[in-house]
């Protein structure tokens, strides 16, 4: 047999969910870029400094900032896209598996979501 | 706007330097923030954290399409590293930064040392035995996908082709503490889960890698959550920093292979323990 590290081809079902998480992944990563290159850019037009101190998240005035063409509103959903890329992966694994019928593996995914949860709840505890 | 530059500018550099070097960027964005731009430590970290994410989803990405990275591996650690990072996470606000600075340059000296002592990697063993030879696996029936012909054990379900998972404990218990150390210093943490995974674990050094990668994201991410909703992450340092370590990244993968990396080698230890001695002045002041 040869082994370099590289898996031998998996099952195609396997490939499948392996490929489609690549995927989003990319596409978060990209996605949360081009969100934060504009936020940039408009931090550049309007002749914001880094140093100046940004707005804290407030999840109420995003929308409003996206319309408003405010650099802060781009830079926090950019900001966001990228944090809950790693989540939806973990989500888009649970639910492969789980069609796959993995109990254990759909298991682990659906904890380290719980994590992820109790850690937003945990955070938005202490900050009240 | 020469700020925001420059940001992009510190980002490129520690996306290029931890790219070419396997180290990813948060090893220098903390001291190039603190240190360069006079960030407080604790935004610092946050900002790291987004770079960090950033960076593995975009290799990871890669190693998944490859086949390298072992994502039920990955996925099954990466619940004791995000464990450790809401740990580390909700620790990181209650320390003082004085010795948030001691841990940092500790950690700057660790890496620093590791990488004079680091070796070429060898070539991961090509006749389907792992590192001491004692573990060789049929490919065919370990590869995690493969049809449960035989050994169904959750552990066995973990393995790849040419190497069976051990000590699955002390993994998790290394994942626990990488999770800590990512959230409080703001990096990957791949300098412990590596070093766990491959030594003790026995997975091959490139499997080790890819897959500390991919967990890289969810690690960076339970810790982000925290520092976001805490207000440890500022948008106008974290955009330029990220779209910087993105590009220093995206480069430094496709240089790689170009580069002489003993000489990059000893020129970011010369700066990794310059940085430290800045770190640790400080903290002792």
């Amino acid at each position: 047999m040869t082994s370099t590290g590289r898996a031998p081809a998996p099952p195609a079902h396997a490939a499948d969910l392996e490929r489609s998480i690549a995927r989003l992944l990319t596409f978060g990563t990209f996605a949360s870029m081009g969100l934060l290159v504009v936020g940039f850019v408009l931090m550049l037009a309007n002749g914001i400094g880094p140093l100046s101190g940004g707005p804290a998240f407030d999840p109420s005035t995003l929308v409003p900032d996206l319309v408003a063409l405010r650099p802060a509103g781009f830079l926090w959903l950019g900001l966001i896209a990228a944090v809950a890329t790693p989540a939806a992966r973990v989500l888009a694994s649970l639910v492969g598996y789980v069609r796959r019928g993995e109990r254990a593996m759909a298991i682990v995914a659906t904890l380290i979501l719980a994590v992820i949860a109790l850690s937003l709840a945990l955070a938005r505890g202490l900050e009240g | 706007m020469i700020d925001g530059l420059l940001m992009v500018g510190g980002g490129i550099a520690a996306g290029l330097f931890g790219s070419l070097l396997g180290l990813g960027g948060g090893t220098l964005i903390v001291p190039i923030l603190t240190l360069g731009f006079g960030l407080a430590l604790i935004k610092a970290v946050g900002v790291s954290l987004v770079c960090v994410i950033v960076t593995s989803g975009a290799a990871s990405g890669v190693y998944l399409e490859r086949r390298v990275a072992n994502l039920r591996l990955g996925m099954t650690l990466e619940l004791f590293t995000a464990c450790g990072a809401l740990i580390g996470g909700l620790v990181a606000f209650l320390l003082p930064e004085r010795v948030v600075q001691l841990l940092f340059g500790g950690l700057l000296v660790y890496v620093s040392l590791t990488m004079v002592r680091r070796r070429e990697p060898d070539p991961v063993p090509d006749d389907g035995e792992s590192r001491d030879g004692s573990d060789r696996v049929d490919g065919t029936s370990a590869a995690a996908n493969a049809a449960p012909s035989g050994d169904d054990s959750f552990v066995a379900s973990l393995s790849g082709p040419g190497y069976r998972v051990r000590r699955l404990g002390f993994g998790a218990i290394g994942s626990v503490g990488a999770g800590v150390v990512s959230a409080l210093l703001g990096i990957g943490g791949g300098t412990v889960k590596v070093p766990v995974m491959h030594v003790v674990m026995g997975i091959p050094l490139r499997v080790a890698t890819a897959t500390s990668n991919l967990m890289m994201g969810i690690t960076a991410s339970a810790g982000a959550v925290i520092y976001l909703l805490r207000g440890g992450i500022d948008p106008y340092v974290a955009g330029p920093t990220a779209i910087g370590v993105f590009i220093g990244a995206s480069i430094g993968s496709r240089a790689a292979h170009r580069i002489d990396v003993r000489i990059l080698r000893g020129l970011f230890v010369a700066i990794l323990l310059y940085t430290a001695w800045q770190m640790l002045q400080r903290a002792l002041a």
